[in-house]
């Protein structure tokens, strides 16, 4: 064997690690699904759009933009409820929700998020029908993929790139718009002087729509996405998949077969129909399978073929595994609503309700005045000439409303003792302070409380906060009171 | 390609002498670069004004401070970042540790670094802190060195001291290497000759460092040693400012 | 011919390097595309780094590199850039008298927490981290500060320091040592101690401490005052409360009386820039034994500044 011998640094046909990508030309379809798609799209990317540009009037202290991740002054505002950071277990408790929610869907419905709502197949099939328009339906877009790399295939090719990159551009890079005031960046964005996290975030955005939409497609389903491979240990035989009805269809056959055939062939007349619309190219023939998105299309194609052929619709249709299992039987399927509402769908209901439900509870209970008291530690006492003790505290005044607040502060269980800032000097402590706290900040301020000498010394006193404007609330935060034990009284 | 270098590579790899003497070159290659650079460190040593060979009896002090292992907790090496020179000082020259043998310069810092200690604190506070830091520095954890103040200096042989770091490149004058023992005493006894010290050390400062006049203790060396550090170059200076901007490719 | 050794591997497919040793081959495999060409990139990197940046090193320092980059010129940079960030409130600072800064909270906030950040380099070893002083170190949290404790006051001490001889405004006293220098006998001291235990509470009287009255007027009271309350004007601590520099027991009193006391404090105007000064001052003022401004003729100094 030479080492220049073509066969040498050929790899074997039989045994391959890697599975080249076919690829995928979905043909056009029409039918109820494929409309229904159509509007969860049309829906989907209406929402992520538009989301930003709506306003909201929150007062003069805070942002006009009705959903904002506002990652640089650490606040979230959802219309009319605004989360600061340590609120964050709302927004933990919404992606438990969003989780129990999937579960919930796959159990009722199947991998209907896959099908219809993931960014990935909203985007992917935005992407497939661009190919359409520009390379027209699947037998021209397979016949340009095969030809050679002329003149016109390259400028074909650079157009539709192109247009992903736009689109990308437009759709990924709007994601930007919910970190900042959507106007304002969009005008600074166009000018040029916007944060250069920005192009950053856009540029990264428009790149992984453009290589994750346009090209990686149903690959990122069947190889990068668990969900899918959880999804299948969600499924169980009362959720909805989509089924080839075989014991309807098989054995399979063109009409014209038929004819000739010996014994009777099943209704499906094999014109790859369902083959041809999928959008991640399986034949859904051959079974349940990971790389089915539930999407239906093939449904919509077989439906069609029927009624062609004169034939009942339905031979491939969302159907549960315990029906499929019935009609083998030639039994009736079970009712509908008894598929869907059945205890694990109520359970993940029921758990998915009860966190929406403590959530709301919690939202409609929650403090937006709180105050809480650091006690010094180097010193923790100060002893006065005249034998009175001094201790020094650290106040976090906590305002999370859109306006400034007017407060007090308080003494609560330290006789005769007197309150004064770092501001002031100690002939001004009195009883109680009012200060003001600015819309949306934390204040902090520095108070000394002294206590004369030969009271009675409480080990545990509060600090009170009283809000002094027409809303009124506040809060009580219970510390300690240290002496120097039998020195110096 | 690849199959005429495997061709060669198997000569190399049965061929004994061949493979010694490769592997020799490609060591040597490797050495030079790496210990080429050591006979021209003085080259890159920046020339500042003011750096001096320490005194015997802050040379005492500085085989005190490596004695009770003070390095493993103080570094001596101010890098130049806004947060280190905010806190410490200018940052450190190459020239300020080049009579180190070895360097002090540490990496580990459970104290502060000690690099521009020197004229910070009083030689009271210097004594206070050793003996009990955190009569000091309350949330201080460093050990207590009581006992410094009250050993004696051991006397030695001071003159071999120097004579030894003179032989590793430290520039000590005949007299001063002929002289350390005298030196040592009058830098921490008022009453000593102070005058002969001076002339032999212009600038170094003499005084009873550890507020026992009676004897010349450990800490009085120690504390020589520290309110030294960091004084001798004055990093501040315009000409040393103006030589350190032109500095260039550090 | 080694290569007549190659073949292609039965159940992988892939060529083998052609090397055999007792029967184990190695496994010609191409390296992973994406590993390949991350390391072309870290090379392509590592060439360009080269160039830019300070790398080469000579006889006498290392190549330059094209960006003209330096450790010592980046942190250059950092300084004046963080300078510059001050410089506005800095100077506000400046141009503000210090008694004027609590009239104006944000510059009082901003000078205290300058003060602050200056304390805890300049003046914690000695006063603490929490300012709380230790034994011969005063504590400057409380209400009885030696030299004064208006902001004015604060701020002249610190600018001069405390017995700093090359200092014209330093603050300046000596208490004689009683003791040592034989102005009292020893049972004289101690007589004055028990006058000093009673008048600060910690004694009850007895005929020590009222002989110990007689000296105490004589030779104590023309700076600590005829009651012990201190003078300021001096830095004679008050003698009545429970506040004590180098502590107020017998024996501390003793040394005291006997050796005399003599803490001294840097003069801080020479080593610190004047608005650094004037925070510390405003932030030790802040520390919570801060005073209003006192009539001039406690503090002369401060009013002829």
């Amino acid at each position: 064997m030479n080492a220049h011998d073509p066969s040498v640094s050929s790899h074997s046909d039989e045994l391959s690690f890697y599975e080249k990508r076919k690829g995928v030309f979905p043909r056009k379809v029409d039918g109820n699904f494929r409309r229904f798609k159509w509007a969860v799209m049309a829906f989907c990317l209406i929402v992520y759009w538009g989301t930003p540009w709506i306003r909201w009037d929150r007062g003069p202290w805070a942002p006009h933009q009705a959903v904002l991740i506002d990652l640089a002054h650490r606040r979230f505002y959802m219309f009319q409820i605004e989360i600061w950071p340590h609120e964050f277990y709302f927004v933990a408790g919404l992606l438990i929700m969003a989780g129990i929610g999937l579960f919930l869907i796959t159990s009722a419905v199947g991998r209907a998020w896959c099908g219809y709502a993931c960014p990935q197949t909203v985007w992917t099939d935005l992407f497939q029908h661009v190919d359409r328009l520009i390379d027209g339906d699947r037998n021209a877009q397979i016949k340009l993929q095969n030809a050679p790399w002329t003149a016109s295939k390259v400028a074909r090719r650079t157009f539709k790139w192109g247009v992903y990159l736009g689109i990308s551009f437009f759709t990924g890079g709007a994601w930007i718009f919910y970190f900042a005031d959507a106007p304002t960046l969009q005008r600074e964005f166009w000018t040029g002087t916007a944060d250069s996290v920005a192009y950053a975030t856009t540029g990264l955005l428009t790149f992984t729509t453009f290589w994750l939409g346009g090209f990686m497609r149903e690959q990122v389903c069947v190889y990068m996405c668990p969900w899918p491979r959880i999804q299948t240990a969600m499924l169980d035989e009362k959720s909805l998949t989509v089924t080839y009805k075989h014991w309807r269809g098989e054995p399979r056959g063109s009409v014209k077969a038929a004819v000739k055939a010996a014994s009777p062939l099943g209704d499906c007349i094999d014109c790859l129909q369902c083959v041809a619309v999928c959008p991640t190219g399986i034949d859904i023939r051959e079974g349940p399978q990971i790389g089915c998105i539930t999407c239906a299309l093939c449904v919509d194609a077989c439906d069609k073929a029927m009624a062609q052929v004169g034939r009942p619709r339905g031979l491939i249709d969302y159907c549960t595994l315990e029906d499929a299992n019935r009609e083998q039987h030639g039994e009736e399927d079970a009712p509908l609503l008894k598929t869907i509402f059945r205890p694990r769908t109520l359970i993940y209901f029921g758990v998915w309700a009860s966190i929406g439900a403590a959530l709301l509870f919690m939202l409609g209970t929650r403090t937006r005045l709180d105050l809480s008291v650091a006690k010094d530690r180097n010193p923790e006492f100060v002893m006065l000439s005249d034998g009175s003790v001094r201790n020094g505290f650290t106040l976090k005044l906590r305002n999370m409303e859109g306006r400034p607040r007017p407060v007090t502060i308080a003494l609560d269980g330290l006789p005769q003792g007197a309150i004064y800032t770092d501001e002031m000097e100690a002939d001004a402590a009195r009883s109680a302070l009012a200060v003001e706290v600015p819309a949306d900040t934390t204040r902090r301020i520095r108070v000394y409380a002294v206590q004369p000498r030969g009271v009675a010394r409480p080990a545990d006193f509060a600090f009170v906060l009283k809000a002094t404007d027409k809303q009124g609330g506040g809060d009580t935060s219970q510390t300690t009171f240290t002496t120097a034990q039998g020195n110096g009284e | 390609m690849a199959f005429s270098i495997m061709e060669r590579h198997k000569k190399i790899e049965r061929n004994v002498t061949l493979l010694a003497v490769l592997a020799f070159a490609a060591v040597t290659v490797g050495g030079i670069v790496e210990i080429a650079p050591l006979f021209w460190i003085d080259n890159t040593i920046e020339k500042v004004e003011g750096m001096r060979p320490y005194t015997p009896l802050e040379q005492a002090g500085r085989d005190i401070y490596i004695r009770e292992g003070c390095y493993a907790c103080h570094s001596q090496m101010i890098r130049p970042f806004r947060d280190e020179v905010e806190r410490y000082g200018h940052y450190s020259l190459a020239a300020e540790s080049m009579y180190d043998h070895p360097f002090q310069w540490g990496s580990k810092r459970t104290g502060p670094d000690l690099a521009r200690v020197g004229g910070r604190y009083s030689d009271e506070w210097h004594v206070q802190h050793l003996k009990d830091p955190r009569a000091v520095v309350p949330e201080s954890i460093m050990p207590t060195y009581q006992f410094l103040a009250g050993r004696e200096l051991e006397p030695g042989d001071r003159s071999a001291d120097l004579r030894a770091l003179y032989l590793t490149g430290v520039p000590y004058t005949k007299e001063q290497m002929a002289k350390a023992g005298e030196d040592l005493e009058a830098q921490a006894n008022p009453e000593g000759d102070v005058a002969g010290f001076k002339t032999r050390w212009p600038k170094a400062q003499a005084r009873d460092f550890d507020g026992d006049p009676a004897k010349v203790t450990e800490m009085d060396a120690l504390v020589a040693y520290l309110q030294m550090l960091g004084t001798l170059v004055d990093v501040n200076a315009p000409a040393a400012q103006e030589t350190l901007a032109k500095e260039k490719g550090r | 011919m080694a290569d007549m050794n190659k073949r292609i591997d039965e159940p992988t497919g892939v060529e083998t390097v052609g090397h055999e040793w007792d029967g184990i081959e190695e496994l010609n495999n191409p390296l992973p595309r994406w590993w390949l060409w991350t390391f072309y990139a870290c090379i392509a990197f590592a060439v360009g780094y080269v160039v830019v940046y300070p790398a080469i090193p000579g006889l006498h320092s290392a190549t330059a590199g094209t960006l003209g980059w330096t450790s010592r010129g980046d942190l250059a940079k950092e300084m004046s850039a963080a300078d510059a960030s001050h410089a506005a409130v800095r100077a506000a600072i400046a141009a503000t008298p210090i008694e004027q800064l609590a009239t104006q909270p944000n510059l009082q906030r901003a000078a205290i927490d300058g003060g602050r950040a200056a304390f805890k380099v300049n003046c914690v070893q000695c006063h603490g981290a929490g300012a709380a002083g230790a034994k011969g170190y005063p504590n400057l949290n409380d209400d009885d500060l030696l030299w004064g404790g208006d902001i004015a006051t604060i701020h002249q001490t610190l600018q001069d320091g405390v017995r700093q001889p090359n200092d014209d405004a330093t603050r300046m006293s000596q208490m004689p040592a009683f003791g040592r220098d034989g102005i009292l006998t020893a049972a004289q001291v101690q007589d004055v101690v028990s006058h000093v235990g009673v008048i600060s509470g910690q004694e009850k009287p007895s005929k020590a401490a009222t002989r110990g009255a007689v000296v105490f007027a004589a030779n104590c009271a023309v700076c600590h005052g005829g009651g012990g309350e201190g003078n300021r004007l001096v830095g004679a601590p008050k003698l009545t409360d429970g506040i004590w520099l180098y502590g107020g027991d017998r024996a501390a009193l003793t040394e005291t009386v006997t050796n005399a006391r003599y803490g001294v404090m840097p003069a801080w105007g020479a080593r610190l820039d004047p608005v650094t000064v004037k925070m510390l001052a405003t932030y030790v003022h802040s520390l919570g034994g801060g005073e209003k401004a006192a009539p001039a003729v406690v503090v002369p100094q401060a009013a002829a500044k």
